[in-house]
């Protein structure tokens, strides 16, 4: 165990101050995030070696008409989509991350494993580590109003999961 | 995601979250998050490290046949880089001069009005 303490500097990145604080130097109202004191919680009733496990992603489809959805993109608006999708796992789908804010200063974007887990998903199902996937993977759109996330856009996932007899879900925005 | 997560565990399916924006998700508060200390935008490992991607992967499956309660977050041990500089980058204030502010307020209003028509139209 070393002696040297972390630089001060080395601590989890403050995103919403610094969010807070670039929107306000712009002359922009700041944003408020969801927060909740308490969460819910349902145990995995199934063995993961049984279970039937879904992914949901922020991530965008390529849309040949949406302008440059590239590892260089800038932040493209565009891109966007308003409504929950769903898409065949076993079709290499090709996701794209330029309509959201990812760090652009250190990450290139060009490995979509590195924001979409599903060829590690399909590993782990033959590996014997996870029972199966559901035929489809979401699409959780990333709106802005929280509204519309909690009466559209969240029941929507919800009843695709039911539909696919998910047993567990694995979330990851980009 | 995290409202995503949360409704989902309600209504009886069990959630992990893989992501980077710490304060973000558990400001939200969720049942069980895998934390990576990576740029926004590397959830789920590092880009072409398949090790580096499975062994994050393993992390939140084991997350989510173990978590003893909810609100349960696990850091990842992986390093971006030895050297944590940067993550000084992201909205970096001291870059902004005067005229960039203007610049990137000009470019935020025709970004949202691209939104605006873009979820109208849909």
């Amino acid at each position: 165990m070393s002696a040297v303490f972390a630089e001060d500097h080395d601590v989890p990145i403050p995103y919403m101050q610094r969010t807070r604080e670039y929107y306000l130097a712009l002359g922009f109202r700041p944003y408020r995030w969801a927060h909740f004191v308490e969460a819910p919680f349902t145990p995995l009733r199934v063995p993961l070696e049984r279970a039937r496990v879904t992914l949901i992603t922020t991530a965008a489809p390529f849309q040949p008409e949406a302008g440059d959805q590239g590892p260089r993109a800038p932040y493209n608006a565009g891109a966007k989509f308003y409504q929950v999708y769903s898409a065949p796992v076993d079709d290499k789908p090709d996701l794209r991350i330029s309509h959201v804010g990812y760090d652009r200063v250190n990450t290139v974007p060009e490995d979509i494993n590195a924001y979409f887990p599903l060829t590690r998903l399909q590993e782990a199902v033959a590996a014997g580590r996870i029972g199966s996937l559901t035929p489809r993977f979401h699409g959780a759109p990333t709106n802005r109003s929280h509204r519309v996330t909690m009466e559209t856009d969240v029941p929507e996932l919800l009843r695709r999961c039911r539909e696919d007899g998910a047993d567990a879900a694995v979330l990851v925005p980009s | 995601m995290g409202l995503a997560a949360r409704h989902l565990e309600a209504n009886g399916i069990p959630t992990v979250i893989m992501g980077c924006a710490k304060d973000i998700v558990e400001h939200c508060g969720v049942p069980r998050f895998l934390w990576s200390d990576f740029p926004l935008g590397n959830s789920a490992g590092k880009p072409f490290d398949a090790d580096s991607q499975a062994r994050t992967l393993e992390l939140a499956l084991r997350l989510l046949e173990s978590a003893p309660a909810s609100r349960t977050t696990v850091q990842s041990p992986l390093r971006w880089r030895e050297d944590a500089s940067w993550k000084r980058d992201y909205l970096d204030l001291s870059t902004l001069t005067p005229e960039k502010i203007a610049e990137r307020r000009k470019e935020f209003d025709e970004v949202k009005a691209v939104a605006k028509s873009k979820r109208e139209g849909t």
